[in-house]
C-alpha cells in the first residue's frame, strides 16, 4: 500500500504535460461556456476535478480544442511553451475584449535531465478545482459580453521552436489599458500555471 | 539601632530558668529581701523593659513599615516584573511574528534571490549566446552587407546592362523585325510582281520565241525565196532583175525592221530574264534577312536568359531583404548597423541593470545577515534577561520568605511580650520575688540578642536590597539597550517593509505587464492556430454568398431567356459582340500590317545604308556589343576592307562612351601598319585618314597584283 501511494505521488514530465494540457482543454470549455461565446445548448455536462464541468459538443470546436491540447502537450514536454492565451474578440469588429492568460513556468532541470518530482494528484486536482471555481465565478465581475464573440488561442513559445503546419505567427492581440484579475495558480512541481484574466475597461464603469 | 542603658549589676543569682517550652518557673528566693525593694526593682526593670519593648515595638513598626515599604516595592517590582514579562511576551510574540515574517521574507528573498540568480545565470548564458550570435550576426551582417553591396552593385550594373541590352535588343529586334517584315513583304510583293512579270515575260518570250521561230521560218522562207529569187534572177535576165530587187529590198528592209523589232523584243525579253535573275537575288536577300531574323531571335533568347539572370538576382536579393525585414526596425541595409548599435546599448543597459540588481541583492543579503545576527543577539539577550528574571523571581521569593520569617519572628516576639506582660501581671499580684529580676534580664538579653539578629538581618536585607537595586538598575539599562535595539530592529523592519513594498510594486508592475500580454521578441514568439473554425465559417459564408449569387444569376438568366423568347435581343447582343470582335481583329490586322510595313521599310533602309557605307568608305563594318569585367559596356567594331586580300586584314576598334580606340591585332601589329597607326591615330587622332590611307594602299596593292 505504501509503495502504491509512493508511486502515485511521483510525477513525470509527460504526466505533468498531460495534466496541464487537459486543464487547458477544460478551462477553455469552461470559459467558452461561462462567457457565453457559444450558446448553452451546445454544451454537455460531465464531472471532472470534483466539479460539474461543461464540454462543447460542436464537432468543429471539439476538433479545434483537441488539436490545441495535443499540440500544447507536445510543447510542454519540450519545455518551450511560455504562455497560452485564450482571446475573446468581437465578431463584428475583431476588437479584443478579454485575454485569459495562462502563464507557464517549466522546471528546466526536469526537461533537461528527465528527473521526476513528487506531488500528489489530489493536491493538484484541488488546486485546479480552485481555478475552475474562479473561472465559473468570473461572470460576477467581468463585463457582460453583449455582442457575438469569437475566440482565438495564442501560444507564447521560445523563438527557436519550429512552427507546426497548423500554426502561424501572430500579433499578441493586446488590450489597451486593461483591467486585470489574478486567479489562483496550480503547480505540478514541473509546470507552474499562473492564471490571469485581463479585460477591456467597461465604459459604464469608467463613467 | 536602639541604644539602651545597661541594667544594674546584681548579685549573681540564678535566673529563673526558661524551660524548653518557654514557660516561666516561679523562682523562690533563698535570701528573702524586702518585697517592696524587689517590686521597685522589678518595676524599674519592667519599665525599662517596657521602654525597651516600646523601642523594640517602634523598631518593629519601623521594620514593619520598612517591610511594608519593601512589600510595596516588591509589589512594584512584581508589577514591573509582570509588565516586563508582558513586554517580554509581547516582544516574544513580535519577535516570533518578526521571525516568521523574517523567515518568510528570507525564504521569499532567498527564492527570489535564487530565481534572480537563476535568471541572472540564464541571462548571462543568453547574453553570451546573444553576444556570440551578435558577433556572428555582425560578421555575417558585414559579410552580407558587403555581399549585398557587391550584389546590389552587380545587380544594378546587370540590370542597367540588361535593361540597356534589352532596350537595345528590343529596339534592334523591333527594327530587324520591322525591317525583315518590310523587306519580306516588299520582296514578296516585288517577287510576286517580278514573278508576274517573269511569267508575263516568259509568256511574252515564248510568244516572241514563237514569233521569232515563225519569223525565222519566214526569214528562212524569205531567204529561200530570196535565194530562189536570186537564182531566178541569175537565171533570169537583168531588166527583170531591178524591179524584183527593189521589191526584195523593200521586203528586206521590212524584214530588217521586223528583225530590229524582234531584236528589241528579244532585248526586252532578256531584260525580263535579268529581272527574273534579280528576283532570285531578292530571294537570296530574303533568305539573308531570314538568317538575320533568326539571329535576332537567338539574341532574344539571350535577352530572356539575361532576364532569368535578373530574376535570379532579384530572388537572391529577396532573402536579404527579408532578413532586413526580420530585423525589427530595420528598413534598409543602412539600418542594420544602427540596430546593432541600439542592441549593444540595450545590452550594456541590461548589464548595468543586472549589476544594479546584483548590488541590491548583495545589499539585501548583507542586511538580512545583519538582521539575522541581530536577531540571534536579541535572542541570546532575551535568554539572559529570562534567566535574570528567573533569578529575580527566586530572589523575590527569598525575600518573601525572609519577610514571612520576620513576620513569624515578630509574632513570636509579640507572643513573648504578651507572656512577659502576663508574668508581670502575675508578679504584680504576688508582690514580686527576687527571682523575677533575673528572668527579666535574661529575657531582655534574649530580646537584645534577637534584636541584634534582627538588626543584622535588616542590614543584610538592606544590603540585599541595595544589590537588588543595582541588579534592577542593570536590568533597566539592559532593557533600555534592548529597547534601543528593538527600535533599530523596528527601523530595519520598516526599511525592509519599504523594500518589500517596492518589490511588491515591481511584482505588480511585472504582473500588469504579464497581464497586458507584453513579451520580449528576442525570447518569445507568438503563435496562433490556423483557425479552421474561422476559415470554415468564412468558407460557409462565401459558399452561401456564391449560392445567392448563383440563384440571382439563374433568375437573371431565366429573365433573359424569357426576354429572348419575347424579342430577339439576344441575337442583337451576340451580333454586336461579334461585330466588335471583328472590328478589333481588323484593327489588329491593320496594326500588324503597319508594323510589318515599318519593319520592312526599316530593314530596307538599314541594308541600303550599310551597303552604301560599304560602297562609299570601302569597309564592311561588323558591330559587337560586349561587356568589360568591371561591367562597363563596350562596343567592338570590326572593319573588313573590300580590297582586303585575306580575312586577317581587319581593323578592330572599341567604342566606349564616345571614345574610339584601335585594338591591336596581327594585322595592325605589322610594322608598316603600326607606323601608319602611330602617325595617323596616335599622333593626329585621325582614324578616318588612317582607314582611307589603308584603303588606298590595299586598292593599289590589289590593282597592282
Amino acid at each position: 500500500m505504501a509503495s502504491k501511494t509512493a508511486t502515485k505521488d511521483v510525477i513525470t514530465l509527460k504526466g505533468s504535460a498531460a495534466i496541464v494540457s487537459e486543464f487547458f482543454g477544460y478551462a477553455a470549455n469552461s470559459i467558452l461556456y461561462n462567457r457565453g461565446v457559444y450558446p448553452e445548448e451546445c454544451f454537455v455536462k460531465v464531472k471532472k476535478y470534483g466539479l460539474p464541468m461543461l464540454l462543447i459538443e460542436d464537432d468543429a470546436v471539439k476538433a479545434f480544442l483537441a488539436c490545441l491540447t495535443s499540440q500544447i502537450s507536445e510543447w510542454l514536454e519540450s519545455g518551450k511553451l511560455q504562455r497560452v492565451v485564450l482571446v475573446i474578440m468581437s465578431k463584428a469588429s475583431s476588437e479584443v475584449l478579454e485575454r485569459w492568460n495562462f502563464n507557464i513556468e517549466t522546471d528546466n532541470e526536469v526537461v533537461e535531465k528527465g528527473v521526476s518530482r513528487a506531488k500528489s494528484d489530489k493536491e493538484i486536482m484541488r488546486e485546479i478545482q480552485a481555478i475552475m471555481r474562479q473561472i465559473a465565478s468570473s461572470i460576477t465581475y467581468l463585463p457582460c459580453l453583449d455582442e457575438p464573440c469569437v475566440f482565438d488561442v495564442l501560444a507564447y513559445t521560445d523563438t527557436d521552436l519550429e512552427i507546426p503546419v497548423t500554426w502561424m505567427e501572430s500579433d499578441a492581440k493586446l488590450i489597451l489599458n486593461p483591467q486585470m484579475v489574478k486567479l489562483h495558480s496550480f503547480d505540478t512541481k514541473i509546470h507552474k500555471v499562473d492564471t490571469l484574466v485581463s479585460y477591456k475597461n467597461d465604459e459604464w464603469d469608467e463613467q | 539601632m536602639i541604644l539602651r542603658t545597661p541594667p544594674k549589676k546584681r548579685k549573681s543569682e540564678p535566673l529563673p530558668a526558661i524551660t524548653a517550652d518557654n514557660q516561666l518557673v516561679i523562682y523562690e528566693d533563698p535570701n528573702p529581701e524586702s518585697p517592696h525593694q524587689v517590686k521597685a526593682d522589678f518595676l524599674e526593670a519592667l519599665s525599662s523593659n517596657e521602654k525597651e519593648v516600646d523601642s523594640l515595638q517602634s523598631k518593629l513598626e519601623q521594620v514593619n513599615e520598612e517591610m511594608q515599604r519593601k512589600e510595596v516595592e516588591s509589589k512594584k517590582f512584581e508589577s514591573r516584573l509582570r509588565f516586563v514579562e508582558q513586554e517580554l511576551a509581547a516582544a516574544k510574540g513580535r519577535e516570533q511574528m518578526l521571525q516568521k515574517q523574517y523567515m518568510k521574507d528570507v525564504t521569499d528573498f532567498q527564492e527570489r534571490h535564487q530565481k534572480l540568480l537563476k535568471d541572472y545565470s540564464e541571462l548571462e548564458v543568453k547574453l553570451k549566446k546573444e553576444v556570440n550570435i551578435r558577433k556572428n550576426l555582425e560578421s555575417t551582417a558585414t559579410a552580407a552587407e558587403e555581399k549585398a553591396l557587391i550584389l546590389e552593385e552587380k545587380l544594378q550594373k546587370l540590370t542597367e546592362i540588361a535593361e540597356r541590352e534589352k532596350k537595345h535588343l528590343q529596339n534592334e529586334l523591333s527594327y530587324f523585325q520591322n525591317d525583315s517584315r518590310l523587306s519580306v513583304s516588299k520582296i514578296n510583293a516585288e517577287r510576286e510582281l517580278f514573278e508576274c512579270r517573269a511569267i508575263n515575260a516568259e509568256k511574252e518570250a515564248e510568244l516572241f520565241k514563237r514569233q521569232l521561230f515563225e519569223l525565222k521560218n519566214q526569214l528562212e522562207e524569205c531567204i529561200q525565196k530570196k535565194n530562189e529569187a536570186e537564182n531566178k534572177l541569175l537565171s533570169l535576165n537583168v531588166p527583170t532583175q531591178e524591179p524584183n530587187s527593189e521589191g526584195t529590198r523593200i521586203r528586206i528592209k521590212n524584214l530588217q525592221d521586223e528583225l530590229r523589232n524582234y531584236e528589241s523584243e528579244v532585248q526586252e525579253a532578256r531584260k525580263l530574264k535579268s529581272f527574273h535573275a534579280n528576283a532570285e537575288l531578292l530571294k537570296e536577300k530574303i533568305s539573308e534577312e531570314r538568317f538575320r531574323r533568326e539571329q535576332a531571335e537567338a539574341e532574344l533568347i539571350k535577352v530572356q536568359e539575361s532576364q532569368t539572370k535578373v530574376d535570379k538576382l532579384q530572388d537572391e536579393l529577396m532573402p536579404w531583404k527579408s532578413m532586413i525585414k526580420e530585423i525589427p526596425g530595420a528598413e534598409c541595409c543602412e539600418d542594420i548597423p544602427k540596430k546593432f548599435a541600439v542592441m549593444q546599448k540595450e545590452l550594456v543597459e541590461s548589464m548595468l541593470k543586472v549589476g544594479e540588481v546584483n548590488g541590491r541583492l548583495k545589499e539585501l543579503e548583507i542586511t538580512l545577515e545583519k538582521a539575522l545576527l541581530d536577531k540571534q543577539d536579541a535572542e541570546t539577550q532575551l535568554g539572559l534577561a529570562k534567566k535574570k528574571e528567573e533569578e529575580m523571581f527566586l530572589e523575590l521569593k527569598r525575600l518573601e520568605l525572609t519577610v514571612t520569617s520576620i513576620t513569624g519572628e515578630r509574632d513570636r516576639l509579640w507572643a513573648l511580650i504578651a507572656t512577659y506582660e502576663k508574668e508581670a501581671a502575675i508578679a504584680g499580684k504576688m508582690d514580686g520575688t527576687s527571682g523575677t529580676g533575673g528572668a527579666d534580664e535574661n529575657r531582655v538579653k534574649e530580646l537584645e540578642l534577637s534584636l541584634a539578629e534582627k538588626e543584622h538581618m535588616v542590614s543584610e536585607l538592606e544590603h540585599s536590597f541595595c544589590e537588588q537595586k543595582e541588579v534592577i538598575g542593570n536590568q533597566h539599562r539592559e532593557i533600555e539597550l534592548l529597547s534601543e535595539r528593538l527600535n533599530n530592529e523596528a527601523r530595519r523592519i520598516k526599511s525592509l517593509e519599504r523594500e518589500g513594498y517596492r518589490l511588491r510594486s515591481e511584482i505588480s508592475l511585472l504582473e500588469s505587464k504579464l497581464g497586458h500580454g507584453d513579451y520580449s521578441a528576442a525570447n518569445t514568439k507568438v503563435l496562433r492556430m490556423a483557425n479552421t473554425l474561422g476559415v470554415d465559417n468564412e468558407a460557409k459564408q462565401t459558399i452561401e454568398a456564391l449560392r445567392d449569387e448563383l440563384q440571382k444569376t439563374q433568375a437573371r438568366l431565366k429573365a433573359v431567356e424569357e426576354f429572348k423568347g419575347q424579342t430577339d435581343a439576344g441575337h442583337l447582343v451576340d451580333s454586336s459582340i461579334t461585330e466588335k470582335l471583328a472590328e478589333l481583329k481588323k484593327q489588329i490586322a491593320t496594326l500588324e500590317k503597319r508594323e510589318e510595313r515599318y519593319k520592312t521599310v526599316f530593314a530596307e533602309k538599314i541594308s541600303i545604308f550599310r551597303r552604301a557605307c560599304c560602297a562609299l568608305f570601302g569597309y564592311k563594318i561588323v558591330m559587337d556589343d560586349q561587356q568589360r569585367p568591371n561591367g562597363i559596356p563596350v562596343t567592338f567594331f570590326t572593319l573588313h576592307s573590300i580590297y582586303a586580300q585575306s580575312d586577317d586584314e581587319k581593323l578592330e576598334f572599341e567604342y566606349e562612351s564616345g571614345n574610339t580606340n584601335i585594338v591591336m591585332n596581327t594585322y595592325t601589329s605589322q610594322p608598316d601598319i603600326a607606323q601608319q597607326m602611330e602617325i595617323y591615330v596616335r599622333k593626329w587622332n585621325a582614324i578616318p585618314a588612317f582607314t582611307a590611307n589603308l584603303t588606298v594602299e590595299s586598292f593599289s596593292r590589289t590593282t597592282i597584283s
